[in-house]
């Protein structure tokens, strides 16, 4: 009976010489996570990143440490998620996504961690609503939303001016006459462009132009609905009079050149553009009036507006790692943090900061956003790439008058996934 | 003699090894897994589930998938018989060895060692509707400007023409072929009276024939994949006037549509293997490379 008693003393104490050491590892070891990211190199959120991940471990030195692995290029960095992704792998513990009708595939693979559970209380109550609406599906919140854009048209005003047109025009009675005015005084009107995978500028103002007619849930109709029909008419219009010559074909590069170059008065993009140098370097940029595109249809008081980087992370069944993936996440997306984001690169945030933006430039698309009294999905966000790529390989020969506006738009739902 | 040959055996595995290691992971393998997932459907987010056919039935049932694939045939045949009897003309001419011919056979080939992405951005530039060249070589005898690449009547033929002028690649092929015929044929031509056209007819082409087969074989074979200059041109528009299978492959991953993306990966490898095939068939005899393989 001694015997049996000093032997279980022994094995107990051989168990807790054995377990120490793992567990005062396991205690001590610090939690490395690994976050390929974009904002790096001579992005605009570049410093305000490595700020905050830099403030980050230091206030977590010895038990998390988040690691960038910086991907300057934007495409490679989208492949790169995708690969891993379809791979089987998570592209690292945190990562963005553009979360789109294509990229919502995602949210069916079991490599995204879930925060539905995560998110809640003050905390969830910072995002805007629509865009968690957004970003959950099935119920399932795969990835948070960050970084949004609304997608106005840019006036030169100086332009205008220079023609005659002495303020933006809001409806399309003011629209054309317009367009004429600028037209005759030697220049084209606006920036449009067939090019490229999403006919990015032009998408905008189909996009401007849909809502109006069909109101923000137009996207949810069949692309043979009359909204769209009454949009490629008018983008029809704007192709064969109103624009330069190389729009059809043409690139997002070539698009904007023309309005930097001041060839063009009108231009469409979101509010990364007002960063450039190029465009700060002009005489006109003073003078840019950011505003809505003139509303042909009865929705009129909105904007187009887009989830332009959604946060993910790597699904992790240590529980150790899962909480401090999320203790990452709430420190990334804390008012204090999105509005030093905010101030320093000009982007806008799907979660309230309570930033009011000093430059006049970027203040404007601040204004417009909160002066709309509903948001709409751009086309390429709502229908997804595939329906994107046709709508811009048929958007040229809807200018070049190949195809009607009922094909046009009947050519563009045959790809439409529903 | 029997165990002298099994080690020679075991020898020539070795060596072979590593090679055929390579073509097994990076052909045989990607090939099997294009072959699969061309039969799934697979979209990028969960698990592939089988799509039987259908993957295929959508592409050939696609216009613009259509368009690709007859794009592709124009480009095989463009880059054939357009740009390597080019080369074959400029080949022939050099090998007469007239004047500055060595610095031209240079200049011939220079665009050969440049980005394609630079002649790419080049031939934008020359084309545009409202400052390009052709604009002004157009203007100069009166014509109006025209968008080349922005209609889909012209784009096709504007892309095509910007690869095929660079003849240098097979230029230079041809050349070393055409040095290296025996200058007594020539000489004896002369004697009897053969015209330089006459001898270039019955003696270099003759002599070419083999080097020629090679390089419509190349030629045809790029023709097939061709992708960079178009895709960095027009993207494949507008309308899908330029787009190649290549490109139309390239779209669908780009939409996450793996699963199209790969039977449009597998219609271009059986295409392009049958037009190899034929042309080896066809233009096989006296072909070192054909000859070689037989």
């Amino acid at each position: 009976m001694r015997t049996t008693a000093r032997s279980r003393v022994l094995a107990l104490a051989l168990l807790a010489l054995l377990a120490l050491p793992s567990l005062a590892a396991a205690q001590g070891k610090e939690i490395v996570l690994k976050w390929p990211c974009i904002w790096v190199g001579k992005d605009s959120k570049a410093p305000a990143i490595a700020e905050i991940v830099e403030a980050f471990n230091a206030a977590n030195a010895g038990k998390v440490r988040v690691e960038i692995e910086p991907q300057p290029d934007y495409n490679a960095y989208e492949q790169k998620v995708r690969t891993a992704l379809m791979a089987g792998q998570a592209p690292g513990d945190i990562f963005t996504l553009k979360l789109n009708a294509s990229t919502k595939d995602f949210y069916s693979n079991k490599l995204l961690m879930d925060f539905s559970k995560d998110l809640t209380g003050a905390w969830r109550a910072s995002f805007d609503a629509g865009a968690l609406a957004q970003s959950t599906i099935d119920k399932k919140l795969k990835t948070l939303p960050f970084e949004t854009a609304v997608l106005p048209i840019w006036y030169n005003s100086a332009a205008l001016k220079a023609a005659g047109v002495s303020s933006v025009p809001s409806t399309m009675a003011e629209f054309w006459p317009a367009m004429d005015k600028i037209k005759a005084s030697g220049i084209a009107p606006m920036s449009q462009m067939s090019g490229d995978t999403n006919a990015w500028t032009s998408m905008i103002w189909f996009s401007h132009f849909a809502v109006s007619f069909g109101g923000p849930d137009i996207w949810a109709k069949p692309f043979t609905d009359k909204a769209f029909v009454e949009s490629a008419k008018l983008m029809k219009r704007i192709f064969e009079g109103y624009t330069t010559p190389d729009a059809v074909g043409a690139g997002a590069g070539v698009s904007g050149g023309h309005f930097l170059a001041g060839r063009t008065a009108l231009f469409s993009n979101g509010p990364w553009y007002a960063g450039r140098a190029d465009l700060r370097a002009t005489p006109f940029f003073p003078s840019i009036v950011i505003a809505r595109a003139p509303a042909p249809g009865p929705t009129k008081n909105f904007m187009i507006s887009r989830l332009q980087a959604n946060v993910a992370a790597g699904e992790t069944k240590d529980k150790a790692r899962r909480a401090a993936i999320v203790q990452f996440l709430r420190f990334l997306t804390s008012e204090e943090n999105v509005r030093k984001l905010a101030q320093s690169s000009g982007a806008m945030f799907a979660i309230d900061s309570g930033y009011v933006p000093i430059d006049p430039l970027q203040k404007q698309f601040y204004d417009i956003a909160a002066a709309s009294k509903v948001t709409a999905n751009d086309l390429e966000a709502a229908l997804g790439a595939e329906a994107t790529l046709e709508f811009a390989q048929q958007l040229g020969a809807l200018a070049l008058g190949k195809v009607t506006a009922e094909e046009f738009c009947a050519l563009v739902e045959k790809k439409i996934d529903r | 003699m029997r165990r002298h040959g099994n080690r020679n055996l075991g020898l020539i595995a070795l060596f072979l090894a590593p090679a055929l290691l390579l073509f097994a992971a990076f052909f045989l393998y990607p090939l099997g897994f294009t072959l699969v997932t061309s039969l799934m459907r697979w979209k990028g987010g969960g698990g592939m589930s089988p799509n039987g056919l259908a993957n295929y039935a959508k592409l050939l049932g696609d216009s613009s998938f259509r368009l690709a694939m007859r794009n592709n045939a124009i480009w095989a045949l463009a880059s054939g018989f357009v740009q390597v009897p080019l080369a074959a003309l400029v080949a022939m001419i050099l090998a007469r060895g007239p004047r500055g011919w060595r610095l031209l056979r240079t200049i011939y080939f220079l665009p050969n060692v440049i980005s394609t992405v630079a002649l790419a951005m080049v031939w934008v530039t020359l084309y545009n509707p409202q400052y390009g060249a052709f604009k002004a070589l157009l203007g100069l005898v009166g014509l109006p400007a025209r968008h080349w690449l922005g209609d889909p009547s012209t784009a096709l033929a504007a892309v095509i023409l910007q690869t095929v002028v660079y003849i240098g690649y097979y230029m230079i092929i041809l050349l070393a072929a055409a040095l290296s015929i025996p200058r007594e044929l020539y000489e004896a031509a002369q004697i009897d009276g053969a015209s330089t056209l006459v001898q270039e007819l019955r003696i270099t082409l003759p002599m070419l024939r083999g080097s020629l087969a090679t390089c419509v074989t190349l030629a045809m074979a790029y023709g097939m994949r061709h992708f960079e200059s178009t895709f960095l041109m027009t993207g494949g528009g507008p309308a899908y006037s330029t787009s190649t299978m290549g490109i139309a492959l390239y779209l669908k991953m780009d939409a996450l549509r793996y699963g199209e993306a790969s039977a449009a990966g597998m219609i271009l490898i059986l295409l392009g293997t049958v037009l190899v095939a034929a042309l080896r068939r066809a233009l096989g005899r006296g072909d070192p490379l054909a000859e070689a393989a037989q």
